[in-house]
């Protein structure tokens, strides 16, 4: 009993032992928050990946793909009802991008997909931009470019279908939502206040301001249609074209403009008086999705300031290689001009900075990934055939449709390791006896036997995990590394703990020699200090693990605080993270075990001082006041 | 009241002090009477404080044994004579030793926490809180059980070190120079409060120099040179 009592005693009556407190407080703190940062920070990894893969990929790494995959999904979707969500076809290969309107080329990778299985597939569409905003719009079919116009009543506004679909966000979005949608406001000049409040009740624009505008891009009108105090302390000012608020600053009047102030960017009227209606422009061309980072600039906040149009036209060039992979004879670069209607943010930069999406079917046309049967007739045999429609076409069996990747989405019910590593191995066995099957088939066809056998040698069915395996796997290292570094550290709380004790143990000789005079063990004199140490522990754990638990859901507010005291202090750079914000949840597991970590350590550091206490002899330690 | 309690024979004891072995006691042998009241006297350094410790199990003899109702109390081990100290023996200390982070009721329920386990203490708390509060009332220090030891003159604070030395009911308490801190009016108090106990039926062994003090009790040891020189009677008090 006594053990409890005055372990309890102590702990509020010593003083000095707030130390050992505080510093078991701030190590479980500190290991606390980079466990759960870097565990964040892995999760956060291990979702995008599979978000950006699905479940499963059969892929070849090479260029020029393997054929055999459209029986290959069949025959998935037919065998394995109860496990295959949708497998979709994917083309990846290498190309170049050229924004014609500024002349910049960039070296992409291009995706070759199918926009509807791909949604099913994986998380792509979540990172789609216009297609959140403008639900429906984005699709890879040939279109031209929207531009924004005047309606009848003088409201800046896109073409009606683009009006539509926004609306039909709009209808399910949180009013938060919608008003960070409508952000981009532009400072277009400063103006002295004057009495402009007033006049502007009238429904006139002050000289001064009138001026002032006239110098800059617009000219006003005389008379304009004002709305005045309408929004807090905005006054909104509606004119030929667009909306402006002036905000009053002071006695500064601030003029903002914006052309449209709704989500994305988009061609503008030549002319700001322009009393033209919203329209489609430009020849039609194929769409193409960009990687948001080739197409827009990432900004400290997180968000993107886009530099491309909508519907802007780029330029795709792309390398076509035959089955064996070389370059098909008579082609270099091929150049497709497509419209930029979307771009895509899975969250990895490198994907982000890189990634090009266009259709499957027009890309496996274009590198000549489709069927064809060879022609292995020599220059004398194709000499002699006469010219144009009159040439014979080569015969026999074709060369199948290729593709570089299938994705594969598994159903929500294989949900375990074992599951997945199940269903990996049946793919992989389906695989097998498709492409023997088809091998097979092609027996008679030395000409495309020699041409595919080396492709379909080259697949591997891969989970997720496994083919990320490289970089989950550093990321985890790190993780481990870190952890035991700072783990490592703490090691300074035990022996301050094990100092302050030493020095309670020495300043309470006498005491020692009390207890033990009225009948106390020497175990038990040990015991009040190692349950002194556990209570350290206890506390300091406690207040620890609330403290860092605190730290870790406000991290990114904290994070805020110090941009805003000194800019140089933003540790997490969104603009080098693949995330915008800093990790900032606390595993319960985590927790849990860094606190019964701490009180074990707090025991630890009162081990030396605990065998002290029980070896004071009470006789000596009693001889003297 | 003839039957023995305590009996030591033959009990040496040396220390090392540096490279000198210095020899306390060489050979005390002393018997104790159920209900006696003893007085040890001597000089400083005769070995009456070594002797007092001896008997109450606080300190193991080079030779000689100790027999508590014909037990060696040093046979058991160390268990047996924590369980000896905690429960049959009560120590009073001259400097008082009370624990400066515990009241008053709390230094004295130290004994009864110490002996029980967290269970028995929370099923008995009551009663041992009842006893130990009678048991200060009776040493005329019923205000001052929340207060704490600096805030007590001398004479209270060996008021509450005999409350706590009886708070188990021990068989022998075991004064060391109890009077020998406190001026000589509040050491007559508290050699009434030992007479009266004694008095009681306590059997009582005490040290001191003082033969003031020592006049208090039945019987007088008188230790020189490590070695019991005389016994006497003590003269009957007034």
């Amino acid at each position: 009993m006594y053990k409890l009592f005055l372990c309890l005693r102590y702990l509020y009556k010593r003083r000095i032992v707030f130390f050992a407190v505080g510093a078991v407080c701030l190590c479980v703190m500190m290991v606390l928050i980079v466990i759960s940062v870097m565990g964040g920070f892995l999760n956060m990894v291990k979702d995008r990946s599979r978000g950006m893969l699905g479940d499963l990929i059969v892929e070849s790494t090479t260029l020029q793909g393997f054929p055999f995959y459209e029986e290959f999904i069949a025959r998935l979707k037919a065998e394995m009802p109860d496990e295959i969500h949708e497998a979709t076809p994917v083309i990846i290969t290498f190309g170049t991008l050229r924004f014609p309107r500024n002349g910049m080329t960039k070296p992409v990778q291009v995706v070759g997909i199918d926009l509807e299985e791909t949604y099913r597939v994986n998380d792509f569409k979540e990172g789609l931009f216009y297609e959140k905003y403008y639900p429906g719009t984005t699709h890879f079919e040939r279109q031209q470019e929207p531009y924004l116009g005047l309606t009848k009543d003088g409201q800046i506004a896109l073409p009606p279908e683009l009006e539509a679909a926004r609306r039909r966000w709009e209808a399910n979005a949180s009013p938060q939502e919608i008003a960070d949608a409508w952000r981009d406001q532009r400072l277009l000049l400063e103006v002295e206040a004057d009495d402009l409040p007033k006049e502007l009740n009238r429904g006139r624009i002050p000289a001064g301001l009138k001026r002032a505008f006239e110098n800059r891009l617009f000219q006003l009108p005389d008379k304009v249609e004002v709305a005045v105090a309408k929004k807090g302390k905005k006054w909104l000012l509606r004119h030929a074209y667009g909306v402006n608020t002036i905000q009053r600053d002071g006695d500064k009047l601030k003029v903002y403009y914006s052309a449209y102030t709704g989500p994305g960017y988009f061609a503008e009227p030549e002319s700001p008086l322009s009393r033209e209606g919203p329209g489609w422009q430009g020849r039609p061309l194929p769409g193409v999705i960009l990687g948001t980072d080739l197409c827009a600039e990432r900004l400290r906040t997180g968000g993107y300031a886009r530099y491309c149009r909508r519907g802007e036209m780029v330029a795709l060039a792309v390398i076509p290689f035959n089955p064996k992979g070389g370059f098909q004879e008579g082609t270099g670069f091929l150049t497709m001009p497509l419209r930029y209607v979307d771009d895509c943010r899975t969250g990895v930069y490198d994907i982000d900075s890189m990634s090009v999406y266009v259709s499957f079917e027009q890309l496996q046309d274009i590198v000549n990934m489709t069927a064809f049967v060879p022609d292995d007739r020599d220059l004398d045999e194709l000499a002699s055939e006469p010219e144009g429609a009159a040439a014979t076409r080569p015969s026999g069996p074709a060369v199948p449709a290729r593709t570089t990747q299938v994705q594969i989405k598994l159903k929500p019910t294989v949900d375990t390791r074992d599951k997945v590593m199940a269903a990996r191995n049946r793919v992989q066995a389906i695989w097998e006896r498709v492409s023997s099957e088809g091998l097979a088939a092609l027996r008679d066809a030395p000409n495309v036997l020699d041409r595919i056998e080396g492709p379909v040698s080259w697949v591997k069915v891969q989970t997720w995990e496994e083919k990320q395996a490289r970089y989950i796997g550093a990321v985890e290292k790190e993780k481990y590394l870190v952890t035991i570094l700072f783990a490592v550290i703490s090691v300074v709380a035990v022996f301050l703990v094990g100092v302050i004790f030493y020095m309670i143990v020495q300043q309470k000789t006498r005491d020692i020699g009390i207890i033990k005079s009225v009948g106390a063990t020497s175990l038990g004199v040990a015991g009040i200090f190692l349950s002194y140490g556990a209570a350290v522990g206890v506390v300091g754990g406690a207040f620890g693990t609330a403290l860092g638990t605190v730290f870790v859901w406000y991290i990114n507010e904290i994070q805020d605080l110090l941009v805003w005291i000194s800019p140089s202090a933003q540790v997490w750079n969104p603009e080098v993270y693949a995330f915008d914000r800093i990790p900032s949840e606390v595993n319960p597991s985590d927790a849990i075990g860094i606190y019964i970590a701490a009180i074990l350590a707090s025991v630890a550091g009162a081990l030396i001082a605990a065998w002290k206490a029980s070896k004071v002899w009470p006789v000596e330690a009693l001889r003297y006041e | 009241m003839s039957d023995v309690i305590l009996q030591a024979t033959g009990l040496h004891k040396s220390y090392q002090l540096g490279k000198v072995s210095l020899k306390v006691l060489k050979g005390v042998s002393l018997t104790l009477q159920r209900g006696e009241f003893v007085a040890i006297m001597g000089a400083s350094g005769s070995g009456k404080s070594t002797l007092l410790h001896l008997l109450g199990a606080l300190d193991i003899p080079d030779a000689g044994t100790v027999r508590f109702e014909g037990r060696d109390i040093f046979a058991g081990g160390s268990r047996a004579r924590d369980r000896l100290r905690n429960a049959t023996f009560g120590f009073v200390f001259q400097f008082y030793h009370l624990l400066p982070e515990l009241t008053v009721l709390e230094n004295t329920l130290l004994p009864c926490m110490v002996g029980n386990s967290v269970w028995s203490w929370f099923s008995r708390r009551h009663a041992l809180r009842r006893q130990a509060t009678e048991m200060l009332e009776r040493m005329g220090l019923k205000e001052r059980l929340r207060h704490r030891p600096n805030e007590l003159s001398g004479g209270e604070r060996q008021r509450v070190a005999i409350a706590r030395a009886l708070a188990n009911r021990p068989r022998v308490l075991l004064a060391d120079e109890p009077t020998g801190n406190l001026d000589a009016a509040t050491g007559r108090e508290i050699l009434s409060v030992l007479k009266s106990l004694n008095e009681e039926g306590q059997t009582i062994v005490m040290v001191t120099h003082d033969p003031l003090v020592a006049a208090s009790a039945h019987r007088i040891v008188s230790l020189v040179d490590g070695r019991i020189a005389a016994r006497q009677e003590a003269p009957k008090a007034p």
